[in-house]
């Protein structure tokens, strides 16, 4: 986010009183707000008492450590392969047809209210179906992930397309330029920070996708082993997986925004390329 | 193409599709494995008519519901403190952030333990879901408040109520109801996924089917109802259509000016 | 001597995508441009410039009659007819040196060839130095140049600008329109000028820049008046004399009433 536009013109920014405040850096509010949480949880956990129920911070930290010498690598690698596949997939589908639709009209009117139809009905209602085409395994999480990623590829792509402004057209057209050269040079580009921003959206869907489809109907990932753990009632261990896939969620995220970031320098604020 | 053409289009295609596929599975003569659109239509007529597709669905509707007002009693005023204090948002935003990449879902043992396997483990994961929605838009909400409005209403004499109520208010909930009905259409996938999950967990035996999400489960695992199974699919998708139809009218409704 | 750009009984009438009603934009505009020769387009707004503008540059095609562009219809557009647009679309992701280099680019010019060719224009505009900011790290009046540069690498025959100075500030404009000028070719030899199509609501810029004076009324656009600015070049000299006062109060008694009258209209 550009927070220094945005606090430029945001209404009540209480700003520090002193310049020496200003000074720290902007980690050192995040660790101790870290820190009054993992608090909380530390005395929620005496309070109740009862390990199971509600596993104290530093035994879900010892879980987690020893996890990641075991069987996290793992799992992390088995729900990645799901989401590389998955998310690959979806989103050269959603770009394909999306690319179709705005250069054949007639596709277009077919494509779209297929789109309609189907969207409405989250990768999540396609489980038990997915259960029964695919059996289960591997090839749940991945369709669930390939369906989810569709749609908000599909739909950015196409908006971005569409709302290209007609003078950069122009400019591009009276300065000789091909038809060839004003998609690759023009239209793409134009629309590249909205097709980013959908393919941003694609793996937040993607990932909660991936998680459900792991937990009801595949035999490996994160989301498979998170039961696994229950199983036993170690909460601990699932505990530590819940939060493995929070931070590894958080880590994909920074990464394509990072990737949004680069790819669009030249983009005068943010605001577009974000949500 | 004219305009006519194009919205009249959908009908043939869906038609040919529909027609084409009933055929198909008559032709292969598998009506236990694949499901057909006449199947679905029985599906439905039966389950409408015994009542348990009605109970199902107002069960998972209530609990989102719910699940919704909480995510929001909570989402508001977080939002607001965070939109509006900077160190606040700066705290609390990788918080906010990383618990946001989990998914709901993954709650559901924790839910289930704290909860029991009833309802309200489900109402636990459908809040988690509702209540981000609702912190991110309001940040954005706050922030986005034009400060020559509030300078103007200053100038003219308004205190501090006055401002809120007249300026701040109407200037931040569009976008505060546009988190509102991304709360809910989140709150209505996460609460298939739970009892879905659920279901698949506690495998009751069809009896506890409470939601929708444990109706598809006994329909999968006991009954083996291909047909049920889809028809249960666009029910889901027709009331997250319902739901969006909904939001977007109360919308407009509340900021006219839009 | 033959026009350059020679308009014939154009008329333009299109649906209007809001109302849904036909719209007249133009009725019967016929005109010429000579090869060398610097002809602006006022009238008051709704009065179909920009249309008329499009028309030449090749994006629209006329209802009726037809556009000659050295004595052969135009089809579409050719970068023989370069266009600086109002809000100098500029392409966002392009450095400077990158929107100034795409014409070269678009004709097929090797990367050494076309680099050399906008430095040229970049320089010549006075933008050396800026080659690599991006156009929303530039000022209006640099985004200006840098839309001047772009048209002039491609070095086109004709010079189509619509309303290209109305969204910088006053003293900006001024000093635009004196660069304009010494681009042109206002102090130089006659026969190195190109033929220029300003369009623009300033009455007194179009005075002040152009050899003829195209007046257009409004609703559906059709010519009023051409004046002949007889005022001698450079013009740096004649800016703000009494002649090119008298030239400013003519067109503007041409157009006031309908000018008034468009104003009520937009506010209504």
């Amino acid at each position: 986010m550009s927070g220094v536009q945005r606090a430029a013109n945001s209404l009540p920014v209480v700003r520090p009183a002193s310049q020496a405040w200003k000074r720290y850096p902007r980690r050192c509010e995040f660790v101790l707000a870290l820190a009054v949480i993992v608090g909380v949880w530390q005395v929620v956990s005496v309070a109740v008492h009862n390990q199971t129920l509600v596993p104290p911070p530093l035994q879900v930290l010892d879980a987690w450590i020893s996890l990641s010498g075991a069987e996290l690598p793992g799992d992390i690698l088995a729900s990645l392969v799901h989401l590389g596949a998955g998310y690959g997939l979806g989103i050269a589908t959603g770009l394909a047809l999306a690319l179709l639709a705005a250069r054949f009209l007639f596709f277009e009117a077919v494509i779209d209210p297929v789109v309609e139809i189907l969207r409405p009905i989250s990768a999540i209602a396609w489980i038990p179906i997915a259960i029964l085409m695919f059996g289960i395994g591997r090839g749940v999480p991945v369709f669930l992930i390939f369906y989810a990623a569709i749609f908000p590829v599909f739909i950015n792509t196409l908006a971005g397309i569409r709302q290209v402004d007609p003078h950069l057209i122009q400019a591009a057209q009276m300065l000789g330029a091909s038809r060839r050269l004003i998609v690759t040079h023009v239209v793409l580009p134009a629309a590249l920070p909205i097709i980013l921003a959908g393919a941003r959206l694609s793996l937040g869907v993607a990932w909660m996708a991936m998680v459900a489809g792991e937990l009801t109907g595949a035999d490996s990932g994160l989301g498979w082993r998170i039961f696994w753990y229950q199983e036993f009632f170690a909460m601990d261990k699932v505990m530590a997986v819940i939060l493995t896939i929070g931070v590894l969620g958080y880590i994909l995220d920074t990464l394509i925004r990072w990737l949004q970031a680069r790819i669009t320098r030249w983009s005068p604020d943010d605001s577009e390329t974000g949500r | 193409m004219t305009d006519a053409q194009r919205r009249w289009l959908p009908v043939p295609v869906l038609a040919t599709v529909l027609v084409l596929w009933e055929l198909a599975v008559r032709q292969s003569g598998q009506f236990m494995l694949y499901p057909y659109p006449s199947g679905v239509l029985a599906a439905a007529v039966r389950t409408i008519g015994d009542g348990s597709l009605l109970a199902a669905t107002s069960g998972s509707l209530y609990r989102v519901l719910l699940g919704f007002v909480i995510g929001g009693m909570v989402g508001v005023p977080l939002g607001v403190l965070m939109g509006s204090l900077q160190s606040v948002n700066r705290a609390m935003s990788p918080v906010i952030d990383s618990l946001r990449s989990i998914a709901p879902i993954a709650w559901i043992p924790m839910a289930m333990l704290w909860l029991g396997i009833r309802g309200k483990a489900a109402l636990f994961i459908v809040a988690y879901a509702a209540f981000f929605p609702f912190v991110v838009n309001t940040i954005q909400a706050v922030r986005l408040v034009d400060r020559n409005l509030v300078n103007a209403a200053r100038a003219l004499g308004a205190g501090r109520a006055l401002l809120a109520r007249a300026v701040i208010l109407p200037s931040s909930l569009p976008v505060i109801l546009t988190g509102a009905r991304i709360s809910l259409a989140f709150a209505w996938g996460a609460i298939i996924a739970a009892e879905l999950a659920m279901g698949i967990k506690v495998s009751a035996g069809g009896s506890a089917a409470v939601g929708l999400g444990q109706l598809m489960v006994s329909t999968l695992y006991i009954r083996r109802d291909v047909n049920g199974l889809v028809l249960y699919m666009i029910v889901v998708g027709v009331i997250s259509l319902l739901i969006d139809v909904a939001m977007r009218r109360l919308q407009r409704h509340l900021t006219p000016w839009r | 001597m033959d026009a350059k750009i020679e308009g014939r009984g154009l008329s333009k009438t299109y649906i209007s995508a809001r109302t849904g009603d036909q719209v007249e934009a133009l009725r019967d505009i016929s005109f010429r441009i000579m090869p060398n020769e610097f002809v602006s387009i006022v009238g008051p707004s709704g009065c179909g410039k920009s249309t008329l503008l499009s028309l030449v540059a090749g994006f629209a095609s006329p209802t009726t009659g037809e556009v000659l562009a050295d004595g052969v219809a135009i089809t579409g557009p050719d970068p023989r007819r370069g266009v600086m647009f109002q809000e100098y679309a500029l392409f966002p992701w392009r450095t400077v040196l990158g929107n100034v280099e795409f014409g070269p680019l678009a004709r097929g010019a090797g990367v050494e060839a076309r680099r050399a060719l906008a430095q040229r224009y970049i320089e010549m505009v006075g933008l050396a130095g800026f080659e690599g900011r991006y156009p929303h790290e530039l000022s209006g009046g640099m985004r200006q140049r840098c839309a001047l540069a772009r048209l002039l690498a491609n070095e086109p025959e004709v010079w189509l600008m619509d309303e290209p100075l109305a969204a910088v500030d006053l003293q900006t404009r001024n000093i635009l329109q004196d660069e304009l000028l010494r681009l042109w070719g206002d102090a130089g030899d006659p026969a190195s000028r190109r033929a220029v199509m300003f369009v623009t609501h300033g009455i007194d810029e179009a005075v002040y820049l152009s050899d003829r004076v195209i007046v257009l009324g409004r609703r559906p656009g059709q010519i009023k008046d051409v004046v002949a600015i007889n005022l001698p070049r450079p013009r740096r000299a004649v800016r703000n004399t009494a002649a090119a006062g008298k030239l400013i109060d003519h067109i503007w008694s041409l157009i006031r009433d309908e000018a008034a009258q468009a104003i009520v209209e937009e506010t209504s």
